[in-house]
């Protein structure tokens, strides 16, 4: 370092120690176990005993552990159940909410919202009953409505949560209602910024609604579309409250994700060098479909 | 500001921060009367048994003064960074029985034998175990959980099922099937989930004299006991008298107010939970023995249970080792803890008192704590490893994809076994439940 560079940082040492506090925090709480995990993904540690190091080992594991690729896929297929529906409805809701001819959209918008902030623990508790298969609300709903199809077909007892077929679609629904809130609030602020100044030249120039809709909102929404996409899936991939408390990964392994998994070779397992590797190369996969999502919001036609 | 201005900022900001980080440790030193101050984890039930026994405690020793911090099942992540981090861990702490063997071998924490080995044979054998490793004691087993069926009498009434002539699961299921008719469906035998059967299993294989790990720690599942156990399951499974309900689920709590479920086979522990969630039933329970698989065969269990330990870093060895000793191996304060709050006590010594023949008006009169204590001594104990709860998840997972789909028994050992062998990286059991069964 020359004297320049030292004469500068000492002049401005103010500014230095104002922003100081936030690399402090975030050395401490944010960096050191980033980095603590990576030299962990090569040990073999169960948290009480010495860690003892063991190479590529944890890793050259992973790659040939069933339970791992089947959380990965596990975590895939219910991304998929929940995300597009939940998109829609978000999409929906936002579009409908931000009509300024709607009376007390603060209400509407809150209740959509409310799910979202309403604790795991009480959510699971009312969905549990919904889904029970001995009086639960969903098996009762289907009696009901079979009770009114002319030819009278015997209701089926959907095992909702205790079967590995529906145990996916059964997170997904929940799912579904939890997050559609939050993405609507996003998108919501995203339609409010397009300027409407577009909408008035279209009107001007005679676009109908669905023009509208399809040349002005759905592409300057495309920046929010990648957030909303980005948050969903680190949100599906490292989701754990929910299937935690719900199935807890069951039956069987059906509806454990990879953040169920991780949690498990933690803190049931003890081992925290394998979940570290597991949760770095996961973290790797994820930071690259990161990457390409990010790629799609450059216009087209930019390198 | 003048560099010497800058520079006492920043050492004010340095010991400020060590100061943050020494606060917790501070707790564990001398109070500054003169007392010995320890700091004890314990969580919610058992934490108020210890809460009430306090105040007894610190009129036998005046020269310690404990606290009690109250804190959830979860302690276990809590406690083991303390351990870890080598500061930060309570002088006194509580786990689970099946954790001990985990503690046992970790170094971390203190070693117990020379105060505790003269009160060895006062506890059940099934825990004490647990708390040993090569010869020394490192816990001491505070409750246990023998198994009984808890009933509700008016359903038995109503549909003339005598308890007593219950003996075996298959008359067990018999009765909760006339139930079932009887009451037009309305009213089944017991709540039991696919994603539940753990608990039963685990009863189960204790009945059947079965083990998953054989005393070497070699997976012993691969036996006739298992095949037994799981054969009781399926005939549960396949009954319309059994509730597709979670254990401990909110159905399963309301369950308790009204006629949907007769009864509930698990342990004495779920006394504690009947009585603060539906004390208006109170007069309505009944318990009976666990039936047999067999006539003729076991009719206990257990389930669950918990230890008092010492971690290695406590600065109050002694002082630590007193509360421990009072709370856990003297008989008028394990007895108390029965009385005020369902925990059984793991010292067996106690089963003298007349406590145990006294009537439960909550369970109309019924001597329910001799029955409880009855035959204790006969109990098949599960031998746990440090990577119990691993093995233990493993049977979990496997048992509920039985339940659900295939209810192939030999599938179900040879997956489950399968698996343990990999990632447990334990051999198999030569003689896998053929090896004489361990009593104690």
């Amino acid at each position: 370092m020359n004297s320049s560079l030292k004469q500068r940082i000492w002049t401005n040492r103010h500014f230095y120690l104002f922003i100081s506090p936030f690399f402090i925090i975030f050395g401490i709480f944010g960096l050191y176990p980033l980095i603590y995990s990576f030299v962990l993904s090569f040990m073999e540690w169960d948290g009480l005993t010495k860690p003892v190091y063991v190479g590529l080992s944890n890793f050259a594991t992973l790659f040939h552990d069933p339970p791992f690729y089947r959380s990965l896929l596990n975590t895939i297929i219910i991304g998929l159940m929940y995300i597009p529906p939940m998109f829609f409805l978000a999409f929906i809701f936002a579009v409908i909410l931000n009509n300024q001819a709607i009376r007390f959209r603060g209400i509407f918008r809150a209740a959509v919202f409310i799910p979202c902030i309403t604790p795991m623990v009480v959510i699971a508790l009312v969905f549990r009953l919904y889904y029970s298969e001995e009086q639960g609300l969903f098996n009762w709903l289907i009696e009901l409505f079979c009770s009114f199809l002319p030819w009278g077909p015997a209701p089926p007892v959907i095992p909702w949560i205790s079967s590995p077929e529906w145990s996916k679609p059964s997170l997904a629904i929940l799912l579904v209602w939890r997050w559609t809130g939050y993405n609507m609030l996003m998108m919501l602020a995203g339609l409010q910024g397009i300027s409407k100044d577009y909408y008035e030249s279209a009107k001007i120039d005679g676009a109908t609604w669905w023009q509208e809709m399809w040349h002005i909102t759905l592409p300057l929404m495309r920046p929010m579309f990648i957030f909303c996409s980005i948050m969903s899936l680190l949100g599906t991939v490292y989701m754990f409250d929910e299937v935690f408390v719900m199935t807890n990964g069951g039956p069987g392994t059906s509806s454990t994700n990879f953040g169920l998994f991780l949690f498990n070779k933690s803190f049931t397992d003890f081992r925290f060098g394998y979940a570290s590797a597991a949760a770095y190369v996961v973290a790797s996969v994820v930071f690259i479909i990161t990457l390409f999502i990010l790629r799609w919001r450059k216009p087209m036609g930019e390198a | 500001m003048t560099r010497l201005k800058f520079g006492f900022f920043i050492g004010a900001l340095i010991i400020g921060a060590s100061g943050l980080g020494c606060g917790g440790s501070d707790r564990a030193v001398d109070s500054g009367d003169g007392r010995t101050h320890l700091e004890v984890w314990s969580w919610n039930v058992a934490g108020n048994c210890l809460l009430d026994a306090n105040e007894d405690f610190k009129k036998e020793y005046p020269e310690i003064d404990s606290e009690l911090i109250i804190t959830s099942t979860m302690v276990q992540q809590r406690l083991m960074l303390s351990l870890i981090s080598g500061v930060g861990a309570p002088d006194v702490t509580q786990y689970e029985a099946v954790d001990a063997p985990r503690y046992n071998i970790s170094g971390r924490m203190l070693d117990l034998t020379e105060w505790a080995m003269k009160y060895k044979d006062d506890f059940s054998q099934a825990y004490w175990i647990n708390c040993e490793y090569e010869g020394k004691v490192y816990a001491i087993p505070w409750d246990m959980g023998p198994c009984g069926v808890f009933y509700k009498r008016n359903i038995f009434e109503q549909y003339e099922i005598d308890p007593d002539a219950i003996d075996t699961w298959a008359d067990y299921l018999a009765a909760g099937e006339k139930i079932y008719q009887l009451s037009n469906g309305k009213t089944k035998l017991m709540a039991a989930s696919p994603g539940g059967m753990g608990w039963y299993f685990e009863i189960l294989l204790q009945q059947a004299e079965g083990n998953v790990f054989d005393d070497q720690g070699r997976i012993a599942l691969d036996s006739p006991a298992t095949r037994k156990a799981l054969d009781v399951l399926k005939t549960w499974l396949e009954s319309d008298c059994i509730a597709s309900v979670d254990v401990f689920g909110p159905e399963y709590m309301s369950s308790f107010k009204n006629d949907k479920i007769a009864c509930y086979p698990l342990a004495v522990w779920l006394g504690s939970n009947i009585k603060g969630y539906a004390p208006e039933t109170s007069g309505n329970w009944g318990v009976f023995r666990l039936p047999a698989i067999e006539p003729g065969g076991l009719r206990v269990a257990i389930l669950g249970g918990s230890v008092l330990t010492i971690p290695a870093q406590t600065k109050h060895k002694e002082a630590a080792w007193k509360f421990v000793e009072f709370m856990m191996c003297n008989k008028t304060t394990q007895l108390n803890h029965y009385r005020n709050h369902d925990l059984f006590p793991a010292l067996i010594t106690t089963f003298d008192d007349p406590f145990f023949d006294e009537e439960d008006p909550f369970y109309a009169n019924q001597k329910v704590r001799r029955l409880f204590a009855t035959e204790i001594d006969k109990i098949h104990r599960l031998n746990r490893t440090k990577d119990w709860r691993e093995a233990n998840r493993y049977l979990g997972q496997n048992l509920s994809a039985w339940a659900t789909t295939h209810r192939d028994n030999e599938r179900f050992i040879k997956d489950t076994v399968a698996q343990m062998h990999s990632n447990l990286e334990r051999e198999l059991a030569p003689k896998a439940g053929k090896e004489a069964p361990i009593h104690e």
